[in-house]
């Protein structure tokens, strides 16, 4: 069996879209058992394109050509895909037909792929992952906000040590105002603009000519409310053109203030082309404002020192090498699966979270909802410590749960865990293989706050594992 | 390519009777019965020797043996092959005798007093002349009548470069092959070592991985890896993944670039057959298919690399009552029949039971590294130890200051001694500038001239090659200080790569002692008995072994029952038994077994096997299995034993559980036999390593035994067969 794997990054952003496809291995840490994605080589880079649209939707058929076009140039098979994701985001994801494209999406191929919309939590934590968790590991006393701007919006993270722990996002990109290239004639504005432009008493539209002030008036309520956001600012969203223009509010913590602000997407790319000595594009190349969105941010005195002093990875491109190198947990090799024809599970709830101190109670009820739910569901189990008594008790207790609770013996149950202790935990559950259940215990992932997870087919003893549909902060079930 | 002679063509006298050599020492009588015993108790004394019979019984007697020695002729050891244990010429002898006729019919008449005289009084060119007329046995019986400098003084004479995209062995130089051994070969870990080993000029000979998993998949992806490490930084050498010599024919086929082909060798063919699975048609093939295929077929003059040491014949039990320098030497009559690249002796490799302290080791290092050059290979030589001998990281230094000063070509890179994978000590980057900075030696003239482009090495107003301003800087092979810190991450023992001129700074230095020192004190530590009976309700027994000094240096006697509990164990006809023994590490025992015991009994209660009492057995080994099972009439033992301590100061704890499966039925054991090809196999061995904080964790490894154990009873079979059913059983139809 091969231990070679290939993993795909999509993105179909307001603006563009592009991909990446990357070779990996799976490599098996012979001493602690711990298998790790390593050795993963970019084989594929697509272009950047313009995101595929008819009219107001997504257009389907163009958006599957370019699929089969990266998947050929990557050399890559859709029954080779070990993992990765495809995601629709800002705009794209608000499009009618945003769901029909997931859909397509998973089609094509198959199960390996997450693929979601309108998912800005996971999205802002990607463009994190992959722009600046690099440095912020690097760095690890230092707090770094990442706001990867791009067509649509602008997704924010903060984090430390290379974990994020606040996520937001704002509808302020590039292309709420589309516009002739080299000129400011507008072709077309969002909704949001449309609010904006009335915001600002500016009566403009379709074929006018946005005036010089008018395109300041705009880039100054953006950067009011990108400098607000990563100050944790209130005020600029109290009104209802701030509210409308916030997807999920950021609320960075006291002592994150001060962050090191890092920049991604394809507003970031532009910036930081600009840093390292590039001339700037020509007056609205791309036929929006995000030349003079990024002119703005370098212009900003507030982040000119961590412009010049931190450098970021893959600005355009954080998102989709968030998704490659980020977005897949790989669980341990000790699992608990005594039926691997379970996976893969997809969209798989997760349900609740138990402990060494959660009551009876608590236990039974987090194992109640997982049997109503039709397809099943995962259960986060947290040990303060990975010893003998500690598992044989919580376990007895599940088993003991599942046993009052008839739970069926077909639904499948998951269990989480994070520490490497999945097989004992799954005996002790089925009190050694007596009590009949569809039991998997996934052990060895960081469990993140989220409301799915995606669980793939075993692969050399291991399975990629990756959740969706992240949690704000302090929204967990 | 060199023209192989085959085996039948080479002419090997008949073997004769032993005969008796006998001196007298001030009245005393002093006789010896056979050729064997009289080259064993010529030697300097030698744990392995001591542990086979064969030394000296003391000081007088050696020198006896050694004057009966000097007066033999070269022509009366070349009539009197020394046979197996069947009184056959074996390949490995066989191969020995493919001699220049001219050169041994020059000495033939001189005894072996007059002969080592004789190379005293030459020059190297002369001494090479009759090193191609000589076997083995030969070289071992000169090495005998040498003192140190004259194991120093001969062996510096000779000069013997070999080429590949280095020159090595040029004198004046001293090069190293880096040895970036991983636990899991983890890409990162090998990419970090192979750049602070190449940032140390190190790297000239080879860059050389021992795998962790011997499959021709992982070691056709390492050989990839390292090819593009080794072009990224543009480094004149060459690459190789030390795997079994079928596995990397395998990856050359398909096209992996298996640059220089490896492979251990020992003296004798039931040692190469057995236990390394090896035979001279085997090498003939392989030294062939380099010729022809290997990627450097027209740019070295030579592509075999082997690896040998003193001992592992005895070790194996298949010494054919030869002693261990003698072995060693009929070692490089058979590597000389390939011309190879690189010999790499690791003498000090197997453990006390071979070579007990530094004296011996040192001793032993030099007489081979002798042999070596006399018989005209080029020897790099890895002076090194393991925590469970007494050999100690001083006596490795003066081991290498004095085979530099003899002329070895080259020792290992192996990161700041501590050889991540095979949990022993070996010569370090450091060590190697070291002693080209106190000896004035080069490295290998391709390879001083990229790391005087790099800035590694410079030169000085007077010209001479110094350290240069990269030194010992890994970052100038990384594209940023993330890639580094994320490649550091992946490499355990790592302590920083601050230098102090060419040494590892104090600090850095602190803490490989002190892992060494904690290591140590894990293999001289006693099982807690009565703590560990708190636990379950176990019954204690005995090995052979009657001390912990005797366990250590003996490991035969820890394999068998004490007489008393081999007589008081009966048949209980269990299904499962559980042992557990402090092997190398007891403290592996005392941290494990409060999260593991319970519940592996729980877990083989609740499966419904039935279990004997638990066994305690003091200074046990592996192989104790064995005896258990056969007495109780056990169907499988769970042995949970300490494992030998290595570098890292947890991994002193950590244990390993051995499922050994008894062939007790007679259509079971015709199968077992007929898949591993030995028809008096009496067990299988399924083996779960690493249990501890660091690896796998207690509380987990007794579930993933449960299932094995469950495994093996239902499929009744173990080891590699029983994966080849598993593998059958979820096999889609």
């Amino acid at each position: 069996m091969s231990n070679a794997i290939k993993l795909v990054g999509l993105d179909f952003g307001t603006t563009t879209s592009s991909a990446v496809i990357a070779a990996a291995c799976l490599v098996r840490n012979t001493v602690t058992g711990r298998t790790d994605l390593d050795d993963v080589r970019e084989c594929h880079r697509s272009d950047m394109v313009f995101t595929p649209l008819a009219g107001d939707r997504l257009d389907e058929n163009a958006v599957a050509a370019l699929l089969d076009g990266w998947l050929a140039a990557g050399g890559v098979r859709p029954e080779e895909v070990f993992g990765g994701g495809a995601l629709l985001t800002g705009l794209a994801a608000q499009k009618d037909n945003a769901a029909a494209l997931v859909g397509l999406i998973r089609r094509r191929l198959g199960d390996a792929l997450i693929a979601t919309a309108d998912d800005p939590c996971l999205e802002s934590w990607l463009a994190f992952m992959g722009s600046a968790a690099s440095l912020s590991r690097a760095h690890p006393d230092t707090w770094f906000l990442n706001l990867d701007v791009g067509g649509g919006t602008t997704n924010l993270a903060l984090g430390r040590a290379g974990e994020v722990l606040r996520t937001g996002c704002l509808f302020v990109g590039a292309r709420h105002a589309e516009v002739e290239p080299g000129t400011y004639r507008i072709v077309r504005v969002s909704r949001y603009a449309q609010a904006l432009l009335d915001h600002l008493g500016i009566r403009k539209g379709h074929g006018d000519t946005l005036a010089e002030g008018d395109v300041a008036a705009m880039l100054d309520f953006y950067m009011t409310l990108l400098e607000g956001a990563a100050a944790g600012a209130r005020e600029p969203f109290a009104g209802p053109v701030g509210r409308l223009h916030e997807q999920v509010a950021f609320r960075p913590p006291p002592e994150a203030m001060g962050a090191v602000v890092t920049f991604s997407g394809g507003v970031g790319e532009l910036l930081y082309a600009h840093l390292q000595g590039k001339p700037w594009p020509p007056t609205t190349y791309y036929g929006d404002l995000g030349i003079d969105l990024a002119q703005c941010l370098a212009a900003s005195p507030r982040w000119a020192e961590h412009l010049r002093r931190y450098q970021p990875a893959s600005a355009g491109r954080a998102t989709v090498y968030g998704l490659l190198r980020h977005n897949i947990e790989i669980s341990g090799s000790t699992l608990f699966l005594p039926r691997p024809e379970t996976l893969p599970l997809n969209d798989m709830p997760i349900l609740g979270s138990v402990t060494a101190a959660s009551t009876d109670a608590d236990l039974g009820a987090a194992l109640e909802l997982v049997r109503r739910s039709p397809r099943g569901g995962c259960i986060r189990v947290a040990l303060a410590a990975p010893e003998a008594a500690t598992v044989r008790t919580l376990g007895g207790r599940i088993a003991r749960a599942l046993r009052a609770l008839s739970f069926p013996a077909t639904l499948p149950l998951v269990l989480l865990v994070r520490e490497n202790l999945g097989k004992t935990l799954g005996h002790y559950v089925t009190e050694w293989g007596t009590l009949p259940l569809n039991l998997v215990v996934i052990d060895e992932v960081t469990v993140r706050d989220a409301q799915y997870a995606r669980i793939g087919r075993p692969h050399h003893q291991v399975v990629p594992v990756s959740f969706y549909g992240l949690n704000e902060p302090g929204e967990t079930p | 390519m060199k023209t192989l002679p085959p085996l039948d063509a080479i002419l090997v006298p008949e073997p004769q009777p032993d005969e008796v050599y006998s001196a007298r020492c001030l009245g005393r009588p002093l006789s010896f019965h056979g050729l064997k015993a009289l080259l064993g108790a010529a030697d300097y004394s030698k744990a392995g020797d001591r542990n086979a019979g064969l030394a000296a019984a003391g000081e007088t007697q050696r020198e006896a043996a050694r004057a009966l020695l000097s007066g033999l002729t070269l022509q009366h050891l070349h009539d009197h092959p020394l046979t197996d244990d069947e009184g056959r010429v074996d390949s490995v002898m066989r191969v020995n005798y493919d001699i220049d006729r001219a050169a041994f019919a020059s000495v033939a008449d001189m005894t072996l007093g007059q002969l080592k005289d004789h190379l005293l009084r030459s020059r190297g060119a002369e001494m090479q002349r009759i090193g191609r007329g000589l076997t083995g046995v030969m070289a071992a019986a000169v090495a005998k009548l040498c003192d140190v400098h004259e194991l120093i003084y001969l062996a510096r004479k000779i000069t013997h470069p070999t080429k590949a995209r280095t020159l090595l062995g040029s004198p004046g130089t001293l090069s190293s092959r880096l040895q970036p051994n991983h636990p899991t070969d983890d890409l990162r870990g090998i990419t970090l070592l192979c750049y602070w080993g190449l940032a140390m000029g190190s790297g000239d000979a080879l860059i050389g991985l021992n795998p962790a998993i011997d499959t021709v998949e992982n070691v056709s992806s390492i050989l990839h890896h390292l090819d593009r490490l080794r072009r990224r930084a543009g480094a004149p050498t060459q690459i190789c993944v030390l795997a079994h010599v079928k596995t990397q024919l395998a990856c050359l086929e398909r096209g992996a670039p298996v640059e220089v082909l490896f492979q251990s060798l020992a003296g004798t063919e039931r040692t190469n057959l057995l236990e390394f699975d090896i035979s001279v048609d085997l090498l003939d093939r392989g030294y062939r298919t380099m010729a022809e295929k290997g990627p450097l077929r027209d740019t070295a003059d030579q592509f075999m690399y082997f690896e040998t040491g003193q001992g592992s014949e005895f070790s194996y039990g298949k010494h054919n009552g030869i002693d261990m320098t003698t072995t060693e030497a009929l070692t490089y009559g058979l590597a000389r029949r390939y011309d190879p690249f690189m010999v790499n002796n690791v003498t000090g490799f197997i453990g006390p039971e071979t070579h007990l302290d530094g004296m011996e080791m040192v001793l032993a290092n030099l007489q081979d590294h002798f042999m070596g050059k006399l018989l005209g290979l080029p020897m790099g030589m890895a002076p090194c130890y393991t925590l469970h001998s007494n050999i100690t990281l001083e006596g490795q230094q003066i081991a290498t200051q004095l085979l530099t000063a003899a002329g070895a070509n080259y020792y290992m890179d192996v990161c700041l001694n501590t050889d991540r994978m095979l949990a022993y000590f070996d010569t370090s980057a450091h060590d190697n500038q070291t002693l080209r900075e106190v000896q004035g030696k080069l490295p290998a003239p391709e390879f001083l001239e990229w790391g005087l482009g790099r800035g590694i090495f410079a030169r000085d107003a007077g010209g001479a090659v110094v350290r240069g301003p990269r030194w010992g800087d890994p970052r100038q092979f990384c594209e940023s200080d993330e890639e580094l810190r994320e490649l550091a991450a992946a490499t355990p023992a790592l302590y920083g790569f601050e230098c102090a001129g060419p040494r590892p700074a104090n600090a850095v230095s602190r803490q490989v002692k002190m892992n060494q020192g904690v290591g140590r004190e894990a293999i001289h530590a006693e099982l807690r008995v009565e703590e560990l009976q708190r636990l379950a309700p176990f019954r204690v027994v005995e090995t052979e072994a009657a001390s912990k000094e005797a366990h250590l240096n003996s490991p035969d006697l820890g394999a068998r029952l004490s007489p008393q509990d081999g007589e008081e164990l009966t048949a209980e006809h269990r299904q499962v038994q559980v042992v557990v023994s402090d092997g190398l590490s007891a403290e592996a025992v005392h941290h494990n077994m409060p999260d593991l015991l319970p519940v592996l009994l729980d877990g083989l209660a609740g499966r419904g096997f039935s279990t004997g009492r638990p066994i305690l057995a003091r200074y046990g080994r592996v192989k104790l299995a064995e005896p258990l099972a056969e007495r109780l009439q056990a169907e499988l033992i769970v042995y949970l034993i300490g494992e030998r301590p290595g570098g890292d100061a947890l991994a002193s704890r950590s244990l390993s559980a051995y499922l050994v499966y008894r062939l007790g039925d007679a259509a079971v054991q015709r199968e077992a036999a007929r898949f591993s090809g030995s028809p008096g196999i009496r067990f299988e061995y399924t083996v779960i390593s690493n249990i501890y904080a660091g690896g796998l964790p207690p509380t987990e490894a007794a579930g993933v035994i449960v299932e094995k154990v469950s495994d093996i009873l239902a499929h009744r079979a173990a080891g590699n067969r029983l994966e080849a059913v598993l593998k059958t059983a979820v096999a889609p139809a």
